[in-house]
């Protein structure tokens, strides 16, 4: 098998077939939520919908990751807590403040930015892949987690597993010639382009619709979201 | 033919706000944990999440490209009149729609009023718990789910008036406030209508009461019906309306708050000329304000050991008075209060809300809820637990009966009432 052509077509235009599916997918999720109507609340305010919808977005992002202990769910099940947390960090870290991703980045938007030198990035890789074989563990042990996965559910992480431990053998060229590695995480990283519109994966869009109504119905009746 | 039923009411209320907290959830399974249900029995399909099951289901298989491909390859299930049954007895016997859950997601979905869209796919569907339905009838018919007629509210005012030497103001036109209790307090707990009555008097307040507003139970909004709902709620702002009142104060019920509040003004328009307002907001106000005087320490005094306070999900997490109660105690117990944990909008639920008390096969569940709560008062050392609302004093009082509990129950207006100067 010719694995540069292979690695050409992969990262050339399939790439760009899935991004544009990833985009116009996302984009048809999204109006199609925005069109099924919204209905107006027109019972007078205790408080102020504003600082609740402020408060609400305050605490996720400052007191779930950083002090959540607060909540008795933390206690309940710290490794999980500490697991989907380091996941995501490790995304964010790996996804922008790598180099190599960063270098995708600008060929799309047309700009660059500083990273993170190697050794950092690759540590962050490193614990969000243990990150999610613990949240896989957790899927398949804990009773709860076992109801309500589904084809679906086993697909997304599947899905997102791939692409993360291919490019950590890409980075340290274990077992397979450099192209092969290659190939395989922008394979799989095609793949999962395509998937996240048809999965869960993209509740990093409705987050923000979520937490809004969480805020604005604490706000409404002055509780703190 | 009943699928169809709850299946048209799961799509009439999808609108944005449903569907985006649906497509939210990550299924992290996070709001287990929450759960006094889950975590008093353990059964895992007691996690908020599994008991949305079926709107979500409904809303992927109608609205969404995923839900429809699913359905064609049998990886998703269309809902059965089986699958009804199931989760009719999910939702009914094992949630109180306090939204605790709505606390821990990460995402921050409001499941409570999630939850409750399903009761009212199940309602369509003909599928609410029989006791429950016993009652809503019975609301219907009589007015009341306690057998609360007009006859016999009459006769229970007129003996509370007597007994406890109060002037209850009946049917009074022109009065600035109406004062609509649950037939709860009516019924099971009188002493707390003549502490009322003894405060509003006290402060000289212009209050009345209604014999067509007698009963602010809802229990249509325990079933899940918009229109047993919305009938009980007109019941409610038709009284108002006829003895031309400003303000509604509903005292010590949860649900009937949370519907006259939040909900009413959205289903009948009308009920935005009124202000409504808590017995726990007039309380706090009435004693914060020195409007009426109570004697500060009065529970220290007379030695009746630690006293907590019980948070109500209606009305504290969902109502919004939850410094009113603290100020309040912290005048009439400052020695002797002392708060669990956790407490506030992150309390435990009593387990008996949502009409879960009114159904008597759901007793083990409710129950297994309550032995939360147990754990709770007992870690803090409390000998009288305190709260707004006799949905949970009635859960409360059972329970403590049930387990054989050596505390005492009482009402926050109850405990301004006893406290007060002559």
């Amino acid at each position: 098998m010719n694995w540069n052509a292979f690695l050409e077509f992969v990262r050339g235009p399939l790439f760009q077939v899935s991004l544009l599916v990833f985009v116009a997918g996302m984009l048809y999720r999204l109006v199609r939520v925005l069109m099924l109507g919204w209905s107006r609340d027109n019972v007078p305010s205790k408080g102020s919908k504003g600082g609740g919808v402020v408060k609400s977005f305050l605490k996720s992002i400052l007191i779930w990751p950083f002090i959540p202990w607060v909540k008795r769910t933390f206690s309940k099940n710290p490794v999980i807590y500490l697991a989907g947390g380091l996941f995501h960090l490790a995304l964010l870290v790996v996804l922008i403040l790598g180099t190599a991703h960063m270098l995708v980045w600008k060929s799309l938007l047309g700009f660059g930015w500083a990273t993170l030198p190697l050794p950092m990035v690759d540590w962050m890789a490193a614990v969000g892949i243990a990150a999610m074989v613990a949240l896989l563990i957790h899927r398949l042990v804990n009773p709860v987690m076992r109801l309500i996965s589904g084809p679906s559910e086993w697909a997304n992480w599947t899905l997102v597993f791939l692409p993360m431990v291919s490019g950590y053998m890409l980075t340290h060229h274990m077992f397979f010639r450099y192209e092969v590695l290659f190939s395989i995480h922008m394979l799989v990283v095609d793949i999962l382009l395509i998937w996240i519109p048809l999965s869960r994966i993209s509740h990093f869009i409705f987050y923000f619709f979520a937490r809004t109504i969480h805020g604005v119905e604490f706000g409404k009746r002055a509780v703190n979201p | 033919m009943q699928t169809l039923e709850a299946m048209n009411v799961f799509v009439e209320e999808t609108g944005g706000w449903v569907a985006s907290q649906l497509e939210a959830c990550t299924r992290c399974g996070m709001c287990a944990e929450a759960c006094h249900f889950y975590q008093g029995t353990g059964n895992p399909e007691y996690a908020p999440v599994w008991k949305l099951e079926l709107l979500r289901r409904a809303y992927e298989q109608r609205f969404t490209l995923t839900g429809k491909f699913k359905l064609l390859l049998g990886i998703d299930k269309r809902i059965s009149d089986e699958d009804l049954d199931h989760w009719s007895e999910i939702n009914y016997y094992a949630c109180t729609v306090c939204n605790k859950c709505s606390m821990v997601c990460p995402m921050g979905i409001d499941l409570g009023p999630l939850l409750h869209e399903v009761r009212a796919g199940l309602a369509a569907a003909g599928k609410v718990p029989d006791d429950l339905m016993v009652a809503v009838n019975k609301q219907i018919e009589e007015g009341s789910p306690l057998g609360m007629t007009s006859e016999v509210w009459d006769s229970r005012l007129e003996w509370v008036a007597d007994d406890w030497d109060v002037v209850i103001p009946r049917d009074v036109k022109g009065a600035d406030t109406l004062v609509v209790f649950s037939s709860i307090e009516v019924m099971k707990f009188p002493s707390n209508i003549a502490a009322i009555a003894k405060i509003l008097n006290k402060a000289g307040e212009n209050w009345t009461v209604s014999s067509k507003a007698r009963e602010v139970v809802n229990f249509g909004f325990y079933e899940g019906s918009e229109e047993h709902t919305k009938l009980f709620l007109q019941r409610v702002l038709d009284g108002a309306k006829e003895l031309g009142v400003k303000r509604i104060v509903v005292t010590e019920c949860g649900h009937a708050y949370d519907a006259l509040r939040w909900l009413a003004g959205n289903l009948i328009p009308e009920a935005n000329d009124f202000e409504i307002t808590h017995i726990t907001g007039v309380l706090g106000e009435l004693v914060g304000s020195g409007r009426i005087k109570v004697k500060p320490g009065f529970f220290d005094e007379n030695d009746s050991g630690t006293i907590t306070f019980h948070d109500a999900c209606k009305i504290q997490r969902r109502g919004g008075y939850i410094k009113e109660p603290r100020e309040v105690l912290n005048i009439l117990a400052p020695k002797s209060f002392k708060e669990m944990t956790p407490n506030r909008e992150e309390a435990i639920c009593c387990g008996g809300g949502g009409g879960v008390i009114a159904i008597k096969a759901a007793d083990p569940m409710r129950y297994a809820a309550f032995e939360l709560k147990i754990e709770q008062v007992n870690k803090v050392g409390a000998t009288t637990v305190t709260m707004s609302c006799s949905n949970c004093r009635l859960q409360f009082t059972d329970g403590v009966e049930h387990f054989n509990l050596d505390w005492k129950i009482t009402g926050l207006a109850q405990m301004v009432a006893d406290a007060m100067e002559d």
